[in-house]
Order: C-alpha cells, then structure tokens, then sequence
C-alpha cells in the first residue's frame, strides 16, 4: 500500500510534463541536498556513536586482558579467543536451540490464529485485541508470570495437573524442563506479533483471486493451500527470520526465569557474555565472546537482508 | 463487486468449522489463561497461594499486595524512573527520527543509501553486544548511572524502527506541499516543523508510542547502566524479588501488573495506529 503511495506523484508528472517548476527534483537544488544531509546528521551522529563505534571498539577490548574493576589493561593478542572459544561453542548451542524453538513455535502459533480469526467469527475484533496482551507486556513481566505459573511447589501447573490426576511435572528444576520453560515463556510472549502481522497481510488478498478459484472450482482447502499460503509466506518468512535475530540476542526471558540455569542448562550468549563482563569482571573474554557472535550475526542479518530485499522486489 | 457481496465475504471470510472453533478455543486459552492468573494471584493473600487447598480464584480478594506497591519507597522510585526515561526516550526519538525520516523521505544526497543501510542492519545489532562498550564509554564521559544514558541508548536503539515507520508515512505527503511553502518563502526548517510533521501526528504519535514500550520494557540496559537510583522498573522488580530468593508471589504479581498497565493504556487508546504501525513497522523492515 505504501509502496502505492509512494509512486503516485511520479505518474502524475509522467501525464503532466510541464515547465521546471512542477517538476519533481528540479527545484531540489544543491543547496536543498545540502540541508537534507545536514538534518541527517543528528541520527546518524547519535547511532555512529552508540551502535556503530561500540562495535567497532569492543574488538579492540576483545585482545586486552581487562576488567570491569580496574582500569589498566593489558594486551594478549587472541588469548581471550582461546580461551573463549569452546565456551562459546557449548553457548551457542544453547542460544541455537532456543531461538530455533522460540521462532518456530510462535511462527506457527501466529499464523494458526490469523488464519482462525480471518474467519467470520462473531467478537473476532475483541479476541484480537485481547490476544495482543501477551505481546504488550514487558519480558520481565512475562518471565516472572511463566515462573510463578511452572513453580515447582506451588505453581498453577502442577496444581492443575495433580486435581486431574497427573503426576506432577518439574520444569524450572531440570535442564530439559527449564529449556522447554523458557521457549513456553518466549512463544506466549511473540505470537501476538506474528499473528498481526499474518492477519494484516491475509487481508490485503484481492478478493477477485479467491472468487474467481471459487468459480474454477477450487475447494475451500485448496484455495487456502494454493492462494491464501503462497500470499503470507514471504512476509511471515521475514518475520521469521527477524524474530530468529531477536531471540537470538534474548536477554530479559532467559536472565530472570533461569538465570541461565539450572547448571548451565539455558545459558545463551546474551546471558554468558552478562555474566563475564557483570559477573565475574572480565570485559576481554566477554568482548572476545562477542566479537564471534558479532561474525555469526552478519551471516545471519546477510539472510534477513536477502528476503527482505526480494520481497521489496516483488 | 456488484454480484453478491455476501457470496464474496463468505469465500473471503468463511464461517469456521467444528474443528477450527474447538482449536481456536484451544490456543485462545493459551494466550489468555496466563493473563487470567497474573490479575488474579495480584489479588490473592500471600498465605493463600502457599495453602494445600490453594483456589484458582481470588476466594477472599485483597488490595494489600498493591498497597505493598506503593509503600515500598525504592519501587516507587523505579516507577519514576520508568517515567521519566521513557517519555525522554519518546521525545528524543520522535524529534531525532522524524527529522531523519524527512531528510531520506524528501532529500537525494551522496550516502543516502548508505545511512539507510546503516539503519537497516542497526535494528538487529543485540543490545547485548554493545553493552560492554557501550558501558566502558559511559563510563569515561561521566555519564554512567544517569538518565541520560539510558535515554541516549534506547534512543539509539528506538531509531530505525521510528526512522522506517516515519520514511513510509512521509512518502506519502505530495511533494507540491514542500513546493507551495517554498514558494509563500517559509524557511526549510519552517516548512519541516509547521508543514511535514503536523500532516503526519498519527504517525508521530505511533513512533513515540512505540520508543516508550522500548524505554518502558527493557531490562539489560537498565541493569548494567543505571545504577540502584536510576533503574526503571524491569530491573527494580527483577533486584527487589528474584535476588532476595523468597518470592512473594503475589506481590510480585501485583507489581508486574502495575508495571504493564500504562502500556495497556497505551495500547487502548491507540489501538487503531498501532496494529497499522507494527505490521508495517515490521514487514517494511
């Protein structure tokens, strides 16, 4: 739609090809492009400064022997990577398995939903609002809820399971359960999103698609797989892959359900390379740790960048 | 269109079957049963939700876990706090974003591509990455453990989503609007506060919201750089029951409703720009 907006102006110039002042760049002279870069500046400034130039600085600490304590430092080239590097690896792990569960499971939930409540459905408007609430909530909120409701002792689980005659479960006490736990917490907390998303874009079907499959004879799980399917995908798939990206740096869920534990059982980078730096003072290897995840996360945004520019294609 | 709107509507939006109610039903009760059990344990005697006979709902209902709330001089604090940096956070994005927005909306300069680029693969830096940086730098600028550091940071952080949701809406505007100004001899700048930013407040509005939510939620940020006086909420709750290892769980309950209410509010109010902002926010990247 905004991709509609955006061409408008440059039809109506095509129709109108009058003197230079209606055109559309010849008044924008030097001195315009100049004011524009000018008020650039600011955001740019502000985001070299805290995003970029961090970045950029933190492979440099990554070579130093330093910590949080003091403010003397000394270098020791790649020590910290050697030292790092099968930590990272076993962490990694961890965060893999969990960005993969906590995107797939809201993927599927998200698109479920938009595609229930696409259907005609009396109150559908007040069961998509309510359904936002999850994704409003701040992750603390969402984790401490998820952790009072799998409380081992007296969370509402095991209260609901051992009234219908189930054995109790234990999930914040044992490295699968909590896995399992936070991946619960993080879908609760995501699929909102994915379902707005899903919901906005099965909306914008031409309706001509549908009616016209209708009369060619297509059933109604046909015009789903074949119409209805092809048309979200690319959109979901961003979405998908953004929501990877996310957890992949998840911090709030992970830190306050588990801390990381029990063990180590759910510590992902985010919450290992806390715990360096916060935890046991050690900016270098914390930096180090960083620094890998930094080379992981271009390959991975390479793919995010590559979606998203087929789908603008498109 | 004109044949029969309702034989359209019904292939567009046809009527669920059993199955599709029953699942419905189903992860229905998944996204809202959760919700149920944070009001009503908020509501709960502490004593009650650790009884053998624990009830499902609030039997002998008390207000004494919110009162808690607001006798506890250091969550108050963090309320505050809350407040103060998500507002600022809003404020500075909207002004700092919106200009930004306008000079890629409406300006063709060298670099243009390059700072949208920029902004693009800003969104999926982790915040846990620049943190030790970003604390090392703070530090030696004086700023650690100030409002403004938390500002500056979730600002930086809020920018290229309110930067991509403001291009889009600017995108829109004609450019013979910019052209009428220049020709009645209004200033640039005139014509960017008095012109552009009034044509899109509902877009303005959505940024901020959004930038708050960003402000309001965080908690990495808000542990490391803000220090016990200045951290907000998530990280207050998260100091003021989790480290001391007995959980009051309804208190804890009410305090985390506490904590989400104002973005409920929010999210109430403006529900109409919101559910427009984040599918266009998300899937224009």
């Amino acid at each position: 739609m905004q991709q509609a907006i955006l061409e408008r102006p440059a039809t109506r110039e095509a129709t109108e090809p009058t003197g230079p002042r209606s055109g559309r760049r010849s008044t924008l002279g030097a001195k315009d492009r100049t004011f524009g870069f000018m008020i650039a500046l600011p955001a740019v400034l502000l985001f070299l400064v805290i995003a970029i130039y961090p970045l950029v600085s933190s492979i440099g600490t990554s070579l130093y022997d330093q910590s949080l304590l003091t403010p003397d430092r000394t270098f020791v080239g790649f020590d910290n990577y050697v030292a790092i590097f099968g930590e990272f690896m076993a962490r990694l792990g961890t965060t893999l398995t969990f960005a993969t569960l906590a995107t797939i499971f809201p993927v599927l939930l998200g698109v479920a939903l938009a595609v229930l409540l696409n259907a005609r459905l009396r109150g559908r408007n007040i069961l998509r609002g309510t359904l936002m609430l999850p994704w409003l909530l701040p992750g603390v909120v969402v984790s401490f809820l998820w952790a009072w409701i799998f409380n081992d002792s007296y969370g509402v689980l095991n209260h609901l399971l051992t009234m219908v005659g189930l054995p109790e479960v234990s999930m914040l006490g044992n490295p699968t359960g909590a896995m399992a736990a936070v991946v619960i917490a993080k879908t609760w907390h995501s699929f909102p999103w994915i379902m707005v998303v899903a919901l906005s874009v099965l909306q914008t079907l031409p309706a001509e698609q549908l009616e016209a499959a209708t009369i060619d004879g297509a059933t109604r799980s046909q015009r789903f797989r074949y119409i209805s399917l092809p048309h979200i995908v690319g959109p979901v798939a961003l979405v998908a892959t953004l929501e990877f990206i996310y957890n992949f740096g998840n911090f709030d869920t992970i830190f306050v359900m588990t801390g990381g534990g029990p063990g180590d059982s759910t510590t992902t980078l985010a919450v290992s390379l806390y715990q360096l730096a916060f935890g046991s003072y050690e900016l270098g290897k914390a930096s180090a740790m960083g620094v890998l995840w930094l080379i992981l996360l271009a390959i991975i945004s390479s793919a995010y960048l590559l979606l998203n520019r087929r789908l603008e294609k498109r | 269109m004109s044949h029969g709107r309702d034989i359209g509507e019904a292939i567009i939006r046809p009527r669920l079957s059993i199955p599709g109610r029953l699942g419905l039903i189903l992860l229905a009760l998944f996204g809202l049963l959760p919700i149920y059990w944070l009001t009503s344990t908020a509501f709960m005697k502490k004593e009650a939700v650790f009884a053998l006979d624990r009830p499902l709902f609030p039997v002998d209902p008390t207000l004494d876990n919110f009162i808690g709330f607001f006798q506890n001089d250091a969550l108050l604090q963090a309320l505050a706090n809350s407040f103060i940096v998500s507002t600022g956070t809003a404020v500075l994005s909207v002004l700092v974003g919106g200009i930004m927005a306008y000079s890629l909306s409406k300006f063709r300069y060298r670099g243009r591509n390059a700072i949208m680029f920029m902004f693009l693969i800003g969104q999926l830096i982790p915040g846990a990455l620049l943190l030790i940086s970003l604390y090392l730098m703070l530090s030696s600028a004086g700023l650690l453990y100030t409002y403004t550091a938390l500002i500056i940071s979730f600002t930086t952080f809020t920018l290229p989503l309110v930067v991509f949701l403001l291009k889009g809406i600017i995108d829109g505007l004609p450019d013979d609007i910019l052209e009428a100004a220049k020709v009645d001899g209004l200033s640039r700048i005139a014509t960017m506060f008095q012109i552009v930013f009034p044509l899109v407040v509902p877009g303005l509005i959505t940024a901020a919201m959004f930038a708050f939510m960003r402000g309001w939620s965080d908690l990495l940020f808000a542990l490391t750089l803000a220090g016990p006086d200045k951290q907000t909420l998530p990280a207050g709750l998260t100091q003021a029951f989790i480290r001391e290892g007995t959980a009051d769980w309804p208190a804890l309950m009410a305090a985390s409703l506490i904590t989400s209410l104002p973005l409920a509010i929010i999210f109430i109010l403006l529900q109409r720009y919101f559910v427009s902002g984040l599918a266009s926010g998300a899937v224009k990247g």
